[in-house]
């Protein structure tokens, strides 16, 4: 075997080790029966929630960096999660209180703010230079900033509690009960996977650069945009469900590209696999840290991902030619 | 006839960048494509690549139009060198690069076969470089990459090969290791090949036509033997020069007169 292989096993091990025990951490001394109703209505989907969310932000902010070429790029970065951000304020601010088929209101405020982003990113950046890649990076940059200001201007506008339920909201959580939000996330990313899986070849080719693989036979706008529509659906439904979760879009991918190398077809099972693994170690770190109150798991995340990535990039450091 | 350009014409926003180029390119020559910076060489070779649609005329590749062709088997037509990678986006293994090239072959359930693997072996052996195809490509040296490139265009065993300037960014050593092995694969191979390059002396000599533009208008078009002469060169770019015969070949070489 490989170390590849070896890599990629190890890695889904442990992430099914930790889906497996995380559910029961900080548990200890709680009375039976109150046990098996957390654990099965809360800790269990929790958990579930957690991976799903994790696999499909490692997932797209590893399509937008070998995409874009952009080692920064992130899941966020075309402005889905601030127009679904902006969405979500808009819903707290209005004092929208609705649910539709089980969906709250801010998640469906959020979801068509992300809709309304990409048909704005996508408008424009075809509009005018028929959709390249500088041009998406750059209109996604520029309506995101957009969204922000007025995101601001809400909070501005908006009463303390209000302003503070939507900055708690910007954090992002994982906090659910029962299993609706899970069949409500879970087609999103298995759709987004299953096109990534197959797409595989494409985003190595890709990821050397748009000429090389146009000219290797790729058809580069069609796959773009089978990508970017996907990527931003998945990443729309992930932040109206749970609010944009930063950093794992971004550096789980670097720690696997680290870990496993550049070859799609290995990185995209390992990144689907560590980010699945790794937003819930956050998680459960964020419930017990200061238990029994919780962090932001966005805080985590930092706290967590950004230390571990600059070791393994020290690590690998090699030396100059 | 391989490859037939009628009237091709390019224009990018009210800009004209090619007009009125008809050439044809039948199969095993070597079209050496020169002229001054932005002279419409780079516009020209993205045009052959499909990348660029032509704004009038057309382009007829193996009797059908090149626009017709779905991208896959324009890759098995036609296959593209270009003039530098950024290296650091070429975290692969020279081998599993050149494998890259077999996608024209490929779809997403496909299996590797023994034909693909031939043709990445033959592709590495043509171009030497066998012996470093398990080291990454961003650790190559220039002219190593470069060969690599042209080993993973082989890999597509295609008729057609374009080169954009290969040589421009390598040394004196590396630019002959290039040009012979061209040499060889028009040769020995039966590679059509078009390059576009600055190097005329280069171009007179090894390649069998030249196709010279200026402004993005086709100024001259004909057998390389006959390219060198002193009036067509101050043309071309504004540039007098001295020609002296080369004592070997007997050929003409023209050396920019810097006096």
């Amino acid at each position: 075997m490989s170390r590849q292989h070896w890599c990629l096993l190890l890695i889904s091990l442990g992430s099914l080790l930790i889906l497996l025990l995380s559910p029961f951490a900080g548990l200890q001394g709680i009375d039976q029966e109150i046990r098996h109703t957390i654990l099965h209505d809360i800790r269990i989907p929790r958990t579930l929630f957690a991976f799903i969310a994790g696999c499909g932000l490692a997932l797209c902010g590893m399509v937008f960096q070998a995409m874009f070429h952009n080692p920064l790029a992130t899941p966020f970065t075309l402005g889905v999660a601030s127009g679904a951000s902006l969405g979500a304020a808009l819903s707290v601010f209005l004092g929208i209180s609705f649910s539709f088929l089980g969906i709250t209101g801010a998640s469906l405020f959020a979801f068509a703010g992300a809709l309304v982003a990409i048909c704005l990113v996508y408008g424009i950046s075809h509009l005018r230079y028929g959709f390249s890649t500088e041009t998406l990076l750059l209109t996604g940059v520029a309506a995101s900033f957009f969204f922000s200001s007025l995101i601001l201007l809400i909070q501005y506008l908006s009463n303390v509690a209000d302003a503070f339920q939507i900055i708690r909201w910007l954090m992002g959580s994982l906090t659910i009960v029962g299993y609706q939000e899970i069949w409500q996330l879970l087609p999103f990313v298995l759709i987004t996977a299953a096109i990534i899986l197959l797409l595989g070849r494409e985003l190595n080719l890709l990821s050397v650069g748009d000429d090389i693989a146009l000219s290797r036979g790729v058809p580069v706008k069609t796959v773009r945009y089978i990508l970017f529509f996907t990527t931003s659906m998945c990443v729309g439904a992930i932040v109206a469900l749970c609010g944009p979760i930063g950093f794992v879009g971004m550096m789980v991918p670097h720690i696997c590209r680290l870990l496993i190398g550049h070859d799609h077809r290995w990185l995209i099972p390992t990144t689907l696999m560590f980010g699945g693994g790794f937003l819930i170690l956050c998680d459960t770190l964020a419930r017990l840290v200061i238990a029994p109150t919780e962090l932001p798991v966005g805080v985590i995340t930092t706290m967590l991902g950004g230390p571990f990535f600059l070791w393994l990039l020290i690590r690998h450091r090699r030396p100059q030619a | 006839m391989l490859i037939e350009s009628k009237q091709l014409a390019c224009k990018i926003e009210h800009a004209t960048l090619l007009s009125d180029i008809s050439f044809t390119v039948a199969q095993g020559d070597y079209l050496s494509i020169v002229g001054p910076n932005g002279s419409g060489k780079s516009t020209l070779i993205r045009c052959l690549m499909g990348i660029l649609q032509p704004s009038a005329g057309e382009l007829i590749l193996k009797g059908q139009p090149l626009h017709s062709y779905p991208r896959r088997a324009l890759a098995r037509q036609i296959s593209y060198v270009p003039q530098a990678v950024q290296t650091q986006s070429m975290a692969f293994t020279v081998l599993d690069f050149v494998r890259m090239a077999r996608y024209a072959y490929h779809h997403p359930f496909s299996e590797w076969q023994p034909s693909d693997e031939a043709a990445v072996q033959q592709a590495l052996e043509i171009t030497h470089t066998t012996d470093f195809s398990c080291r990454q490509c961003n650790t190559l040296s220039g002219g190593e990459l470069q060969r690599v490139m042209i080993a993973s265009a082989l890999a597509q065993q295609s008729p057609l090969m374009l080169l954009d300037e290969p040589t421009t960014f390598l040394d004196p050593h590396h630019q002959v290791a290039v040009h012979q092995l061209l040499q060889t694969l028009n040769q020995q191979h039966g590679m059509t090949i078009i390059e576009v390059t600055h190097d005329i002396n280069h171009a007179s000599q090894h390649s069998q036509h030249i196709l010279a533009l200026h402004q993005g208008q086709m100024m001259w078009h004909g057998q390389a033997s006959e390219f060198m002469e002193a009036q067509r060169l101050y043309d071309l770019y504004q540039q007098d020069f001295i020609f002296v015969r080369h004592p070997q070949t007997g050929r003409l070489l023209a050396l920019a007169d810097e006096s």
